[in-house]
């Protein structure tokens, strides 16, 4: 699967995906073969991850998502452009994000 | 990302690792059955045993439309604590249910059919499916579980039952 990530396209949350904030830390269940398997794998992102996370709305790319924190978090952008692609790198290859309109 | 705020970080975690309190495994549970799909994990607990046992895998699937009937084995929220059980249905009761573990006395009341998150479709032990409890037997156990004569059953097929177990270990 290509987990290339375009900077200026859009990403939001995989249907095929649950996540729950539980006890302060985001848990995304994958729905696999039709069921949430909670003996399955699941995934937990940290908190600079949940930031990113929430920022998914379909409606920000990762490049306005990356602009946006570099803002907020006071920080070099180009830095901050390479840590987003990279975090939705993965995300993509484990097909827990996928492109807006796909 | 700043130094204060760390690299975004993916972690994987194998699921039955995970440590869950009931009120996370509830909310895992309502989020997944919300999206109209089952629900996989591991039982814990002895109130349903010896048709389920502690650490065997529950799938739940939602109630959907689903008619409720005695004999059903369902998840539903407890009323006291707000937590997620799994128990028999032994009664329906105009627009309550009446749910009871296999294996204890005492009712758990009257549940409102409201609060009943999904029946369970499977129960898994050691890699391999157990169907008895699951069909047209449930009814049959709902119904001396009502009459509290489930668990004298159950003590009695124990004692015929363990001897010959252990005769045969021998």
């Amino acid at each position: 699967m290509n987990s290339e990530i375009k900077m200026d396209a859009l990403y939001v949350p995989s249907p095929d995906v649950v996540a729950r904030e539980i006890e302060g830390e985001l848990i995304i269940v994958p729905i696999t073969s039709g069921i949430g398997d909670l003996e399955d794998e699941l995934f937990t992102l940290n908190e600079t991850g949940r930031d990113i996370w929430d920022k998914l709305d379909g409606k920000r790319s990762p490049r306005a998502i990356a602009a946006e924190l570099a803002a907020e978090y006071s920080a070099v952008p180009g830095e901050i452009e390479e840590d987003v692609r990279g975090l939705l790198e993965e995300l993509l290859k484990r097909r827990i994000v996928v492109e807006s309109g796909r | 990302m700043s130094r204060a705020a760390g690299k975004p970080g993916l972690r994987v975690v194998k699921g039955g690792e995970l440590p869950l309190s009931g009120e996370s495994l509830l909310a895992l549970l309502e989020a997944v059955l919300a999206k109209g799909v089952p629900f996989r994990f591991r039982a814990k607990g002895f109130s349903m045993s010896p048709l389920i046992k502690d650490g065997d895998i529950l799938i739940v699937e939602p109630r959907g439309g689903k008619r409720l009937h005695p004999g059903d084995t369902i998840a539903f929220i407890n009323p006291m604590n707000g937590k997620p059980v799994v128990h028999r249905i032994i009664r329906l009761d105009r627009g309550f249910v009446v749910v009871k573990g296999d294996n204890v006395a005492e009712t758990d009341g009257l549940i409102p059919e409201g609060d009943v998150l999904g029946i369970v479709a499977s129960v898994e032990r050691r890699g391999k499916k157990v169907r008895f409890g699951l069909g047209a037997e449930g009814r049959l156990i709902a119904f001396f579980s009502s009459c509290g004569l489930f668990e004298k059953l159950l003590s009695a097929a124990k004692r015929v039952f363990r001897p010959a177990t252990r005769r045969r270990a021998r």
